[in-house]
């Protein structure tokens, strides 16, 4: 055996020592957050709201600390998101109870007021109150088939109520808006002419034939992309090729909305530290 | 608890650089004191038309569907909607499909009729000039149970006040009678509008979402189905312009195209720094 350190001691030495030094500065860091949070947001001070105060301290430390993550993940990032998870839980039953099930539930079955109201409420809540409480039985193994008849009625009547209005509003409608911008165009032309390639003409004849053309290409190309039926040889390998264009540009602008929007929610909480939590007038 | 144990140590390291560099780009505008000057587009412009060309006394009817994740995008479309109905003296109609968007509701709806006795000189009551009917489950079932009856399906606003003959909900049976319904949305909710509130009821419908959900709508945009939309941050913004009463979403805008010009420019060095390495390991190969 040698007298030198190994090579693992030496790593975990250094891993140590990085770790107290990530502790100390993280003890550091909240200390900091407490001095600053009681500067700007002192929930003692004469005429302060100490409701309002210290929610938003807890906002602003509980934003610091999914934000931590970002450096690495650790046990302040953890306890923020189980705190997250759990709160919704708590106030999704809370809200539940208060606004569903104490007022249409228990007290027209249990706080009735006369006989005659108890009489009209188990008519129409014992059936649905029923087929709730079998949905339940799906935690036992050998009682979970019950729950299957609350499902067939669930999936049977969303089928039925679905069909003919999603066919309605995603189907029919969007094939009558895909046709509809040549005719539209092809009436405007008609009706009131403009002379060719003045500035009405470019902006309300030969625009609107334009997009909707670049539309209406654009729906068979796609459309042909995703028939496989035929072979995509030759012309049909031209189509689809014009077709995953189309998509392309789509997922281009699918991201480019996707980073505006993760911006935005940034945005939004570095707007909530600076003057909500620091009360900087921001302009 | 390391997040990446695999990667080598330079990704870590520009990885925190690129973070350091967006957090510059969203904080300093702030402190710039200027506006990012930008034109509303036409999705929002219809939609403000739209309200703005309703009459006092006219219901519109503003579903809550987001919770606090979507908060920063979503929260001043609310405010500016709710202002400009108290503004027209139009009745807005809140409500909500899901339990964690109650909280969120009703605080848009108290900020906005608190404002508008500073902003417009009105006192605004619940009941009289808003309802807020609050959270009932059944998402779908109740959307065609509102179709058919409104008050069937909330018999009590969130404040425990009875709607039949309730001020604010004079003349609204049900959908039907409501002038333009304004979907706030960060789940997909708008679908289930369309499909089962507004093509049924034969009533315009607009809505905003976050921008992620925005190239979504335009299908709907283009078929009429939805005469407009307000997308993300930007669509707020577009609305607070238009209204004239600055908030969240314009103060947002110099950030977000700060950002958005960090974020070219590191997709263009990036792409130029792996096309650049792929021409030289190329040259070195051939000599």
């Amino acid at each position: 055996m040698s007298d030198y350190p190994q090579a693992d001691d030496i790593q975990a030495g250094a891993t140590k020592r990085r770790k107290a030094i990530e502790m100390g500065a993280l003890a550091l860091l909240v200390v900091a957050f407490m001095i600053v949070s009681l500067i700007r947001q002192n929930p003692f001070a004469k005429g302060a709201d100490p409701a309002k105060a210290i929610g938003v301290i807890v906002a602003a430390g509980l934003t610091l600390i999914m934000y931590s993550f970002l450096y690495r993940d650790n046990p302040l990032f953890k306890i923020g998101e189980n705190l997250y998870v759990g709160v919704s839980l708590g106030y999704t039953a809370v809200i539940t109870w208060r606004d569903f099930l104490r007022p249409l539930v228990y007290q027209p079955l249990f706080e009735a007021p006369t006989a005659a109201a108890l009489r009209n409420s188990l008519l129409h809540l014992t059936v649905p109150v029923i087929l709730g409480i079998v949905l339940l039985a799906r935690i036992s193994r050998k009682h979970g088939w019950v729950s299957r008849y609350s499902y067939a009625l669930m999936i049977g009547w969303g089928a039925g109520v679905a069909i003919p209005l999603f066919t309605n509003s995603y189907i029919l409608q969007q094939l009558t808006a895909a046709v509809k911008p040549l005719q539209e165009a092809a009436g405007a032309q008609a009706v009131a002419a403009p002379p060719a390639f003045s500035q009405a003409w470019l902006f309300g004849v030969a625009g609107p034939i334009f997009g909707a053309l670049v539309a209406m290409i654009g729906t068979v190309a796609v459309l042909f992309y995703f028939f496989f039926s035929v072979e995509h040889k030759r012309f049909g390998s031209a189509v689809s090729k014009l077709g995953i264009w189309f998509l392309m540009v789509s997922f281009g602008a699918s991201f480019g909305f996707t980073v505006m929007g993760r911006l935005s929610l940034l945005i939004g909480r570095v707007n909530f530290l600076l003057h909500d939590w620091l009360n900087i007038p921001v302009k | 608890m390391t997040t990446n144990p695999g990667r080598p140590r330079h990704y870590e390291l520009t990885r925190r650089i690129i973070f350091v560099l967006v957090a510059l780009a969203v904080i300093l505008p702030y402190f710039s004191g200027r506006q990012q000057p930008f034109t509303p587009s036409p999705e929002v412009r219809k939609v403000f038309e739209k309200v703005d060309g309703l009459s006092p006394g006219d219901h519109l009817f503003i579903p809550i569907d987001y919770d606090p994740s979507s908060e920063a995008e979503l929260y001043p479309m609310c405010l500016s909607l709710l202002r400009h109905c108290f503004k027209k003296g139009v009745i807005p109609i809140v409500m909500t499909l899901w339990p964690t968007s109650v909280g969120i509701a009703k605080q848009g709806c108290d900020e906005a009729a608190a404002d508008a006795n500073s902003m417009f000189g009105k006192k605004v009551v619940s009941g009289k000039d808003y309802v807020f009917l609050g959270f009932r489950p059944g998402v779908q079932n109740l959307i065609l149970k509102m179709g058919d009856n409104l008050k069937g399906a909330f018999d009590k606003d969130y404040y425990n006040q009875p709607t039949q003959g309730m001020k604010a909900l004079a003349g609204v049976n049900s959908l039907k009678d409501i002038k333009l319904l304004v979907d706030l949305a960060a789940m997909g909710t708008v679908e289930w509008w369309i499909a089962y509130g507004t093509d049924r009821a034969g009533i315009p419908m607009a809505t905003g979402t976050t921008a992620v959900m925005a190239p979504d709508l335009y299908p709907f945009y283009q078929s009429n189905q939805l005469i407009g939309f307000l997308g993300g941050l930007r669509g707020a913004a577009d609305y607070e312009k238009l209204l004239k009463i600055p908030g969240r979403g314009e103060r947002g805008m110099l950030a977000q195209s700060a950002t958005h010009v960090l974020i070219i420019l590191l997709i263009l060095g990036a792409n130029i720094r792996i096309f650049a390495g792929r021409l030289l390991r190329k040259k070195e190969g051939l000599s």
